[in-house]
C-alpha cells in the first residue's frame, strides 16, 4: 500500500479515537494535519485523476471531511463548518458516479441548509434545494430543514419550536437552538405590531420564557420601548401611526420634471 | 427547458423558391458564392445570410446532394472532405444531379476559404441532428470545434456561433451536457480574446444553459455576473439570455427583477418559437403568483399555449381563491408535469402565497373572527391550529398584508378599517410605475430602430442625410446619458 495513504489512515483513526471519546481539543491539531497530506493526493477534486487507489483515496478523503463538518459544528464554529463544507461538496456532486453513496450525504446536506436557514441566507437555502433531486427531498433529514424553512416564512413560529424535539440527528441540535433565537426575535416582532397589549403570562408563554424574571430582563434589553402595566405588557404602537404623512415632494418634483423632459423629446 | 427551444430566423419563402424551383444542390451552390462573396468582400451580412438561407433548405438536405455538395466545395483531397463525406452514406443514386460531374470537374483550383469549410462542417451537422444520429453529430461537431479554434476572422464568427450551438445541442440530445462545459468555458475565453461578440453571446448562453440543465444556479450566476456584457447582437441569443437570467433571478429570490427578464423574453421571442415562449411564460406565470400578483386570464389564453399552460391555469386559480386544500390537490394532480418543468421547488413556495391570499380574504369579509375559524378556513391542518393561526396572522400583520389586529385573551382577530387608499400615495406611485413603463418601451423602440445604409434613402441628398443621422445619433447619446443619471 502507498506509504501516503498508510499515513493519512492512521492519523486520521487517531483523529477518530479522539472524536469518540469528545476530546475535541485534540482533534483540530491531527485534523489541520490531515487536509495538508490530502492535497497530496492527484485523484482528489479538482484534479480527479485516475490514479490505482482513486477509489479508496477518495472514501477517506470524503471521510476526513466528514467528520471535519461534524467537529465544526460540535465547536459551534459557523465559519469552520462552511468551509468544511465546500470542501467537502465535490465529493458528493462530481464523485458520485466514482463512489458509492455516503450515509452521511443527507444529514450533512440537511445541515448545511439548517445553517443557511439560521444565517438567513434564504437564496442560497434555495439555489442549494434545487441541487438535490427528489429522491433525497424524501430524505427526513432534508425534509426536516425544507419544512422548516416553510414554517418559518409562513410564519408558523410554533412547528419551527416544535421541530426541536423530532430532529433526525443529534448533531442538528445546536443550529436548532441558534434557530430559536432567532425565532424568538421574530415573534417579538410580530407580536409588537399584532397585539395592543399581551397578559404577562401569555407573552411569557409565547416567548418561550419559564420565568417572568427572564422575560423581564428580555424586554428591558430588546425592547426597552415596551411598557408594563398592571400585569400587562403594552407595545406601543399608537405613538408611531401618526396618520399626518408628510408628502414626498422632492420625489414628485423629480418625478414631474422627468415626465415634461421625456414627453419634450417624444414630441 | 424540456422541450428543445429552437429559434431561427423564418425567411420568406419567396427568397428560395422561385416558381421552376431549382434543386437543392443549386441552392447550396448559391449560398456558396454567397459565401465566397462574404468572405472575400469581408461582409459578415452576406455569410448571416448565407446562414439563414441554408435554414430554409434544412429540410430538403439528403445524403446524397450533400455529398455532391462536398465533393464540389471542397477539394477531395485536402483534409476536412474524408472525414465529412464519412458521414455521408454512398448510395449511387438517381437524386444526384447531372452537374455534378461537370463542376466536379472543373475543380476548385483556387485555395479554399476557411469560411466555406466551416459552412461545410455546418451543413453537415445540421443533417446529421435531423437525420437524429446524435453520436455522429457529436463527432462532427468535435471536429469542427477544434479546426475553428484555429481560425481566427471576423466572417467565420457567424458560421461558427451556429455551429457552437450545434455542438452543444448534439450533446445535450446524448445527455453528456457536463461533458464538454470545460471545452465550451475555453472557447469563451477565446471568443473574448477575438472580440467576437456574437460568439461570446451564444457561449455564454450555452454555458448557462449547461449549468442550469444540471440545477447548478450558483455557477451560473456567477459566470453571468463576471462575463463582459454589451449591446445585443442578435435577437435571439438575447431572448435566451433574458431566459436564463429570469430563472436563476427566480430560483435567488429576487422576484421583481426575474418578472421583468422573463416577460421580456416571452415578449422578445418570436413567434415561431412556441416552445420557448410556453417556457417564458410558466416561469413568469409562477413568478408573479410569488410576487403576489395573479396573471391575466389572456395570459392563459395565448394561441396554442391553452394546453401546456392548463396547469398553471389551475394552479393560479387555487391562489387566488386561497384555498390550501385545492392548491394541495393541483400541485399533486400535475406533479408529473411540474416535475417535468422543474418547477416543482418553486411551487412548494407558493403555499405561503395561498396562505396570505386566504388571510386576506377572510380579513376583507370579516370584522372580527375567531383564530379557530381562520384556521379552518385556512384548513391548516396541523396539531395545533389555532395556534399557527395566530402567529401566521401576527406574521401577516407585521409583513402588512393585512391590517388587523389580535386579541390574545378573547382568541380573535379584529380587522381595522380599510383606509381610503386614494388618500395615500399609492395611486400616484402606481401611476408612476406605469409612466415608466411607457417611457421606458419608448426608449427602447428608438434605440432599436436600424436604419439599412443607403437603400430607400437614395434621394435623400447627403447634406440632408448627414443632419438626420447627427440628430439621430444625438438622440441616442441623451438617451444614454439619461439612463446613467438616476435620481
Amino acid at each position: 500500500m502507498d506509504p501516503k495513504l498508510t499515513e493519512v489512515s492512521q492519523l486520521f483513526d487517531r483523529f477518530k479515537a479522539a472524536f469518540v471519546r469528545n476530546d475535541y481539543s485534540n482533534c483540530s491539531n491531527p485534523l489541520s494535519q490531515l487536509k495538508v497530506l490530502l492535497t497530496g493526493f492527484r485523484s482528489l477534486p479538482p484534479l480527479f485523476e485516475d490514479t490505482p487507489n482513486a477509489v479508496h483515496e477518495l472514501t477517506i478523503a470524503r471521510d476526513i471531511y466528514e467528520h471535519a463538518v461534524v467537529l465544526s459544528v460540535k465547536l459551534e464554529d459557523q465559519d469552520a463548518f462552511e468551509r468544511d463544507f465546500f470542501q467537502l461538496k465535490p465529493y458528493y456532486t462530481d464523485a458520485c458516479n466514482r463512489l458509492p453513496p455516503s450515509p452521511q450525504e443527507y444529514p450533512i446536506l440537511g445541515l448545511n441548509l439548517l445553517r443557511l436557514l439560521v444565517q438567513n441566507r434564504i437564496a442560497e437555502f434555495h439555489t442549494e434545494l434545487e441541487l438535490l433531486s427528489s429522491t433525497a427531498l424524501e430524505n427526513p433529514c432534508i425534509k426536516h430543514a425544507v419544512e422548516l424553512e416553510q414554517s418559518f416564512m409562513e410564519g408558523a413560529y410554533n412547528r419551527v419550536l416544535s421541530a426541536r424535539q423530532t430532529v433526525p440527528h443529534d448533531t442538528y441540535v445546536y443550529f436548532m437552538d441558534l434557530l430559536a433565537k432567532t425565532v424568538r426575535d421574530e415573534i417579538a416582532g410580530c407580536s409588537e405590531k399584532a397585539y395592543d397589549y399581551l397578559s404577562l403570562k401569555d407573552a411569557k408563554q409565547m416567548l418561550l420564557y419559564s420565568s417572568d424574571q427572564d422575560l423581564l430582563e428580555y424586554i428591558k434589553e430588546e425592547h426597552p420601548e415596551w411598557e408594563i402595566k398592571n400585569g400587562c405588557v403594552f407595545f406601543q404602537k399608537a405613538k408611531e401611526s401618526a396618520p399626518c404623512k408628510e408628502i414626498p415632494s422632492l420625489q414628485l418634483i423629480n418625478q414631474t420634471l422627468s415626465y415634461a423632459r421625456e414627453l419634450e423629446r417624444i414630441v | 427547458m424540456t422541450q428543445d427551444v429552437e429559434m431561427k430566423d423564418h425567411p420568406t419563402p419567396s427568397q428560395s423558391l422561385p416558381p421552376p424551383p431549382p434543386s437543392t444542390l443549386h441552392h447550396l451552390k448559391e449560398i456558396a458564392s454567397v459565401i465566397e462573396n462574404g468572405s472575400k468582400s469581408n461582409e459578415v451580412r452576406r455569410i448571416g445570410r448565407a446562414v439563414r438561407l441554408t435554414i430554409a433548405l434544412r429540410r430538403r438536405l439528403t445524403a446524397p446532394v450533400l455529398a455532391a455538395f462536398i465533393d464540389y466545395a471542397l477539394v477531395p483531397g485536402s483534409d476536412p472532405h474524408p472525414r465529412l463525406s464519412s458521414y455521408l452514406p454512398k448510395e449511387d443514386d438517381q437524386a444526384m444531379e447531372t452537374d455534378t460531374a461537370t463542376s466536379a470537374a472543373q475543380t476548385h483550383a483556387k485555395q479554399l476559404s476557411p469560411e466555406l469549410e466551416i459552412y461545410c462542417y455546418f451543413v453537415v451537422l445540421l443533417f446529421l441532428i435531423d437525420q437524429k444520429r446524435y453520436n455522429e453529430a457529436k463527432d462532427c461537431s468535435t471536429a469542427s470545434i477544434v479546426r475553428l479554434k484555429s481560425l481566427n476572422s471576423r466572417t467565420v464568427d457567424v458560421i461558427a456561433s451556429r455551429l457552437y450551438f450545434y455542438y452543444s445541442y448534439s450533446y445535450e440530445l446524448t445527455g453528456d451536457l457536463a461533458e464538454i462545459r470545460g471545452n465550451l468555458l475555453a472557447l469563451h475565453r477565446i471568443t473574448t480574446l477575438r472580440h467576437d461578440e456574437l460568439g461570446q453571446e451564444t457561449l455564454l448562453n450555452l454555458l448557462l444553459r449547461n449549468y442550469l440543465h444540471y440545477n447548478l444556479y450558483d455557477q451560473a450566476e456567477k459566470l453571468r455576473s463576471k462575463a463582459p456584457r454589451f449591446e445585443a447582437h442578435s435577437n435571439q441569443q438575447f431572448c435566451r439570455y433574458l431566459f436564463y437570467l429570469g430563472q436563476i433571478r427566480t430560483i435567488q429570490l429576487e422576484y421583481t427583477d426575474a418578472k421583468e427578464s422573463l416577460l421580456q423574453a416571452a415578449r422578445k421571442a418570436p413567434v415561431a418559437a412556441r416552445g420557448f415562449r410556453i417556457q417564458c411564460n410558466k416561469w413568469a406565470v409562477i413568478v408573479r403568483l410569488l410576487l403576489g400578483e395573479i396573471p391575466e386570464r389572456t395570459v392563459f389564453m395565448q394561441g396554442g399555449m391553452e394546453k401546456a399552460l392548463r396547469p398553471y391555469f389551475e394552479l393560479t386559480n387555487a391562489v387566488r381563491i386561497g384555498d390550501l386544500e385545492l392548491f394541495r390537490s393541483v400541485a399533486e394532480k400535475y406533479a408529473t408535469t411540474f416535475n417535468t418543468d422543474r418547477t416543482h421547488n418553486l411551487i412548494v413556495r407558493l403555499r405561503h402565497n395561498v396562505i396570505r391570499t386566504g388571510l386576506r380574504n377572510i380579513s376583507i369579509s370579516y370584522s372580527r373572527i375567531s383564530l379557530a375559524d381562520v384556521a379552518h378556513k385556512l384548513r391548516l391542518n396541523s396539531a395545533n391550529p389555532v395556534a399557527d393561526a395566530e402567529s401566521i396572522v401576527a406574521k401577516a400583520i407585521r409583513d402588512g398584508a393585512i391590517d388587523a389586529t389580535l386579541d390574545h385573551t378573547n382568541g380573535w382577530m379584529v380587522s381595522k378599517e380599510t383606509g381610503d387608499i386614494y388618500s395615500t400615495n399609492e395611486p400616484q406611485l402606481a401611476f408612476n410605475s406605469r409612466i415608466a413603463f411607457c417611457l421606458n418601451m419608448h426608449n427602447e423602440a428608438v434605440r432599436a430602430l436600424r436604419f439599412p445604409p443607403n437603400t430607400l434613402k437614395e434621394k435623400e441628398s447627403a447634406e440632408k442625410r448627414r443632419e438626420r443621422q447627427q440628430q439621430e445619433q444625438e438622440l441616442a447619446k441623451h438617451i444614454e446619458e439619461e439612463d446613467d443619471d438616476d435620481f
